[in-house]
Formats: C-alpha cells, structure tokens, sequence
C-alpha cells in the first residue's frame, strides 16, 4: 500500500515535472527577434531577384544597380 | 517623397535604387503617379524575396496566428507591428529597412530600425555614408578661425523619423579643431551641443577619424582636424502618444544648443568659443491616403 501511494507520488511528480519542461520548452521556442540580426549582414552578397516594377517591367538586381553601388529598401507598404 | 528628392544626388554619386513592397503592380503605379516617382517601386506581390532576404515580419502572421494571446507576442507585436495589434494585411510585410550594396551586390551598410514606427529617412542614411547632401535650411557661420555649415537632414520630420543635424565644419589655412582625445590634454574638443527637449532622444554625436598633430613646444601629440570634416548628431523623434499628441498642436519644433569649439594655430591657442545655434523643423503628417485600386 505504502508502496503505490509512494508510486503515485512519484508519478504525479514525474507528470508535474514534465508539464513544467514541455511549458518551459514552448515559451523558448519563440526566439527573441533582432532585427538587426536578420537578413544579410554587411559584407554578405544579397539574394537576387526577378520583380515586376509599377510599370510592369521586370526588374533584377543588375537592372537596378548604378555603377558605385544600390540603395535597396524594403517598405511595409506604399498603400498604407 | 523624400527619396525622390534626394535621386539626382544619389545618382549622381552612382547609385541605383529601387524599394520592394508586397504591393501589386497597381498599387504601386498608382502610388507613383500619385507621388511622382520615378525610380523602381517592386511588387513582391506574394513576400518571396522579402522571405527569401530574410527579414518577412513573423510577428505580424503571430498577431493574427493561435499564441496571439501569449505575453511574449503581445509585446512584440507592439515592438514591431502595430500598437493596435496585429491584422492579416500586415501579415506579408518585412521589417522595413535599407540595404546599401557595393558594385558586386555585397551589403556594405543597412540600416533597420528595432522598433516599427521609428525610420531612418535617406537622407540620413546618405549623411551617414558620406553622400553629399545639398544643405536644406543652413545656417553658416564663420569666425577668425573656421568656417562653418550648420543644417538638418529634413527640414520637415514626423513621428520616429531618425534624422541628423550635421555640422560641416572647414578649419581656416594653419589652423586646427580639437577632435575627441584631446580633452585629456586639456583642450576643448569640437562638438554640437543640443538643449534636452522631452519629444526627441540624441545618439552619441558622430565624429570622423581624426588626426595626430604634434605640438612640439609642449611635446604632444593631440587628436585634431585641420582639414574640411562633419560631425553628426543623430536624433530621433520619440513615437509614442504623449509625442503624438504634442505634435498635434505644433507646426514646428525647434531644437537649440551650440557648436562648442577651440581652434590653434601652430603658434597661438584661441579661446574656447561657442556659438549658439538653433534648428526650427516642419512637423508633418503622415501620408494616409491609400491607393483606389487594391
């Protein structure tokens, strides 16, 4: 008798136990955002692309780049 | 649109630009014509490149997703979405950002921003590079010793714009400023020094490298400018409710303070001088008119 009451302890303590990892383990698994961290970072080459302009021309990174360089901004919307 | 009006000087100092959004092609047309712009405007109508470049905004989909709830992403959300929370139309949209790439397509600065409201404007970013920008609304000053041109990036700012005040400053033949070093020999080192105001916060002002002048009579060496040089005092305008509403009642906003500097030549040391300066900027607000097509 004193045994199982012993085991349910144990067991309950056992399922306390986890339900405190798996809660720790969900809370962890949204990583802390830094924007800064994000993306390619100075020295790093940038993916290329092939996008539609407001004039329907595609445009890639070679068909915008000037001859020192490109300014690339990214905007939340021109609609908003 | 402030871009469009910095274009001639940015492609002058050949650089292309082009700004991505997950806009359609017609949005951004329409925006265009609107606005009169005439560089790129590219629709990543289905975020790829954004995904693809990394920087989709995940906390927008989680604003709207099953952990809405969880303390964690309310605060992000409020970080970097909305401080009215989430909503499928952001949901697709990047952190917003520049990214300056050299002739092989290497990002050689970008400049993206923590919290969602507050934004550098180019013309900042152009200061920053080193990118001349013709001096809106300058004050010039000149004394015995130097010349100088005090002036905004953005004659008009908003709500979190990051901008700057820069100081071109231009030693006379012979003469030299004290650069930042030389405080501990005793020198007055050349800064711009604003008046605390509760609608804006200052970054640590800005200093180019400067060089070693040997003063033989005393036998030192002390950090100074003798050539033309800027220095750059970044601000940004506090986006939160108190600001916004302040802002509300106000056209502009003045910032004061001073250029403190202290010049030499190879034989006589100046006294320190200060010179008060003062910044009057146009509040705008935002843009909210939105497109007739979506």
């Amino acid at each position: 008798m004193r045994i199982k009451i012993q085991k349910s302890i144990v067991s309950s303590l056992l399922i306390a136990f986890i339900l405190v990892l798996s809660t720790a383990a969900l809370a962890q698994s949204r990583t802390a955002i830094e924007v800064a961290s994000l993306g390619p970072q100075v020295g790093d080459l940038v993916p290329n692309f092939r996008l539609a302009d407001q004039n329907g021309t595609l445009q890639t990174l070679e068909s915008i780049a000037g001859p020192a360089g490109t300014m690339l901004l990214f905007h939340r919307s021109a609609d908003w | 649109m402030e871009l469009q009006d910095r274009l001639e000087e940015l492609s002058a100092s050949g650089i292309g630009i082009a700004a991505i959004s997950y806009d359609s092609p017609e949005v951004l047309a329409e925006f265009a014509e609107r606005r009169g712009i005439s560089f790129p405007l590219l629709a990543d109508v289905d975020s790829s490149v954004i995904t693809e470049f990394g920087i989709l905004n995940t906390v927008a989909a989680e604003g709207v997703g099953p952990n809405k709830d969880d303390p964690n992403v309310v605060a992000d959300v409020a970080k970097y979405v909305s401080a009215f929370g989430s909503r499928q139309m952001i949901v697709g949209t990047p952190y917003p950002g520049t990214f300056m790439l050299d002739a092989q397509g290497r990002v050689s600065s970008r400049f993206f921003e923590e919290f969602y409201r507050e934004r550098n404007t180019t013309s900042n970013v152009m200061l920053k590079l080193g990118i001349g920008v013709s001096p809106v609304a300058a004050i010039e000053g000149s004394t015995a010793q130097l010349k100088f041109t005090a002036y905004p990036s953005n004659s008009s700012i908003t709500v979190g714009t990051r901008f700057s005040i820069a100081v071109d400053v231009e030693p006379n033949e012979e003469m030299h400023v004290y650069a930042p070093g030389a405080e501990g020999k005793g020198y007055r080192v050349i800064g711009l020094n604003l008046e605390e105001e509760s609608m804006v916060r200052y970054e640590p002002v800005e200093f180019p490298e400067s060089e070693i002048y040997y003063f033989e009579p005393l036998d030192e060496y002390v950090p100074v400018y003798h050539e033309p040089f800027t220095i750059l005092q970044e601000i940004v305008v506090n986006a939160d409710e108190t600001v916004e509403a302040r802002m509300a009642e106000m056209d502009t906003l003045t910032l004061s303070g001073s250029l403190e500097f202290q010049a030499c030549d190879d034989a006589i040391c100046y006294l320190p001088t200060t010179i008060p300066l003062s910044f009057t900027l146009d509040l705008d607000n935002p843009d909210r008119q939105r497109a007739t097509t979506r």
